[in-house]
């Protein structure tokens, strides 16, 4: 049981650290360096500066309290369009890449059914998501510490526990297009370049009558912004993105059962 | 039920022929060989056969399992062990680790006794395996679990001679055991060690399905004789003589050479054919004739599979299977000198 599962999940996990203490550093540096600038520098005159539709779009406005400040630089982009890339980059990979050099062969030749083998394969994405969820929310959480400033503890847990269901949604989006594309770098290519595509679509379209369009893209149903300076959850939108990850898995584990591997 | 049995099976890619209409039986315990030239579609038929890919057309029982039935052909799994054309894993990770995690998958009962014989660098990371030793790495994985068919797709490939002549007697081996083996190939001389029977197969059409022995018997004897005196071809049109070739000794530049060494020529002449007929008969013939000397052997194989192979096969293939001599196109080179 899960042997495949096991197997992929050790593969992970070198990136997985690295990602990880990457941005627990990055995360945590932020937050040290957050009360210097938001003490020296002038943030509502500096935001002035911008665009107002700028500054309304990307959610600048909270750019002068501590926790707007790390969500902004931390969870606002790097969370979600990096790790949520990531995630689709790396599930992508996983069908596409065994198909492409061969290794699916032997697989295949054991007795597990394709469904089974993408789902462990998927379930192994856990690791990365698991590990970086936990050594980020360590870094930020000592690094807030340190700075003596207070931000709810409940808010950063709830941040990255919502993260899951989006980064999973993102895994399970990274799964269909690897057992749907004809080539790895192809599928990689997709994967990650349709979770910015969406975001990018989400965030322009936000304000227009065509919003309700925006509600394909994942990031519609996670806002770190929101949960860390205002303490507005949104488990609704954990809901919908779990059942679009176990939606967008069925539907790639069907079609991995059908199609031929060559 | 014979464990692997096709019919009319058939692969098209697209518009692109993999192959067509194939309709064979491997019977149980038997080393079936499947050959044919590369492109040919012995990896489609193999692919098929292990359900990586659905027949467009015909279908085929793997074990009594419907390649078309995804989970009944899981079922049967255990007992079936593959061996790919070239074998792929995970870069990264140590032989060992590999083991152990396809183990999980297939069971594991023998790889100990595997390693013996084939004994790839197991602590090391794959990334470091040559070529020959992914190959043993993938023949422990095909046998680990003690399948009851194994499905080998060029399974010498990649291995030193010795290990090569070690595969081909742990088949032989196998096969006593009671396993059954289908057998990939385009290398005439492994065919012929291990195989009781062979299919061949040439642009995506089973051309030939025979024993290895009557397809040698068949394709017949080379017979070189020196005789005495000068005789033409149709002195020896016995039945079963094919592709005759004579020549008298040193006749080439000779004939108009001085009458006295054309005479010393002319004494004696060599013929070579094919032989397809019994010994008596030819033996009988040649001796009414002094024998100076006098070779039969067994044709090549090499020899036989031109026929499949060679320029403009569909005559030739018909010619063979009707059991009627083939045209000496193919040694043309050797022929036209002569005859």
């Amino acid at each position: 049981m899960f042997e495949t599962a096991r197997f992929e999940s050790e593969r992970l996990v070198p990136a997985s650290a690295v990602i990880g203490l990457g941005l627990a550093a990055f995360g945590g540096m932020m937050t040290l360096i957050a009360p210097g600038i938001l003490g020296d520098v002038d943030i509502a005159a500096l935001l002035e500066q911008y665009p107002s539709v700028m500054v309304e779009e990307m959610g600048l406005g909270h750019m002068g309290t501590i926790e707007g400040f790390i969500a902004l630089e931390l969870y606002e982009y790097v969370w979600l369009l990096g790790l949520g890339a990531y995630v689709a980059y790396t599930a992508a990979g996983s069908i596409a890449g065994d198909v492409e050099t061969g290794r699916m062969d032997t697989l295949l030749a054991a007795p597990i059914a394709r469904w089974r083998l993408l789902v462990e394969k998927y379930l192994a994405l856990l690791t990365p998501i698991v590990v970086v969820n936990v050594v980020v929310f360590v870094g930020v959480t000592g690094a807030v510490q340190v700075i003596e400033e207070t931000i709810p503890v409940a808010d950063l847990v709830a941040v990255h526990v919502l993260s899951i269901p989006y980064l999973l949604a993102c895994g399970a989006f990274g799964m269909l297009v690897s057992v749907a594309a004809p080539r790895r770098i192809l599928a990689e290519g997709v994967a990650a370049g349709t979770i910015i595509g969406t975001f990018l679509f989400e965030m322009l379209l936000s304000n227009t009558d065509l919003a309700w369009l925006g509600g394909i893209a994942p990031m519609r149903y996670y806002d770190p912004l929101a949960i860390l300076t205002e303490s507005t959850y949104d488990p609704v939108g954990g809901v919908v993105l779990c059942s679009a990850a176990v939606v967008l898995l069925a539907g790639s584990a069907w079609l991995f059962g059908e199609v031929d591997v060559q | 039920m014979p464990p692997i049995q096709t019919s009319e099976l058939t692969k098209y890619y697209g518009d692109v022929r993999g192959v067509e209409d194939l309709s064979f039986a491997v019977e149980e315990g038997e080393v079936f060989g499947f050959l044919g030239p590369n492109g040919a579609g012995k990896t489609t038929t193999i692919r098929t056969l292990i359900g990586f890919q659905s027949p467009t057309e015909g279908t085929a029982t793997v074990l009594g399992a419907d390649i078309r039935d995804g989970a009944a052909l899981r079922d049967v799994r255990s007992d079936v062990g593959y061996l790919p054309s070239e074998p792929s894993f995970n870069e990264n990770v140590t032989g060992r680790r590999l083991l152990d995690y396809h183990g999980s998958l297939r069971g594991d009962v023998r790889s100990d006794e595997m390693l013996e014989l084939f004994d790839p660098p197991l602590d090391r990371k794959v990334r470091e395996y040559s070529r020959g030793n992914k190959q043993m790495l993938a023949i422990v994985m095909a046998f680990m679990h003690d399948p009851d068919v194994l499905i080998m797709d060029e399974p010498t490939s990649g291995l030193d001679p010795l290990k090569q002549e070690q595969l081909l007697e742990f088949i032989r081996t196998e096969q006593q055991r009671g396993k059954t083996f289908f057998f990939s190939s385009h290398i005439l001389s492994e065919v012929r060690k291990v195989c009781d029977r062979v299919a061949i197969i040439r642009d995506g059409h089973l051309v030939e399905l025979e024993d290895v022995e009557s397809l040698l018997d068949r394709s017949g004897k080379i017979v070189r004789a020196r005789l005495s005196g000068d005789l033409d071809a149709d002195a020896l049109a016995l039945d079963g003589v094919h592709d005759i070739e004579v020549s008298s000794d040193g006749s080439e530049d000779g004939d108009e050479g001085d009458g006295e060494t054309a005479i010393a020529k002319s004494e004696a002449t060599s013929v070579t054919f094919t032989y397809t007929g019994a010994y008596e008969p030819l033996l009988r013939q040649l001796l009414e004739y002094e024998i100076f000397d006098l070779t039969i052997e067994e044709a090549p194989l090499e020899d036989v599979f031109m026929r499949f192979y060679g320029e403009n096969p569909a005559e030739r293939v018909e010619a063979v299977e009707n059991g009627k001599p083939v045209d000496s196109e193919i040694e043309q080179g050797a022929g036209e000198a002569d005859v």
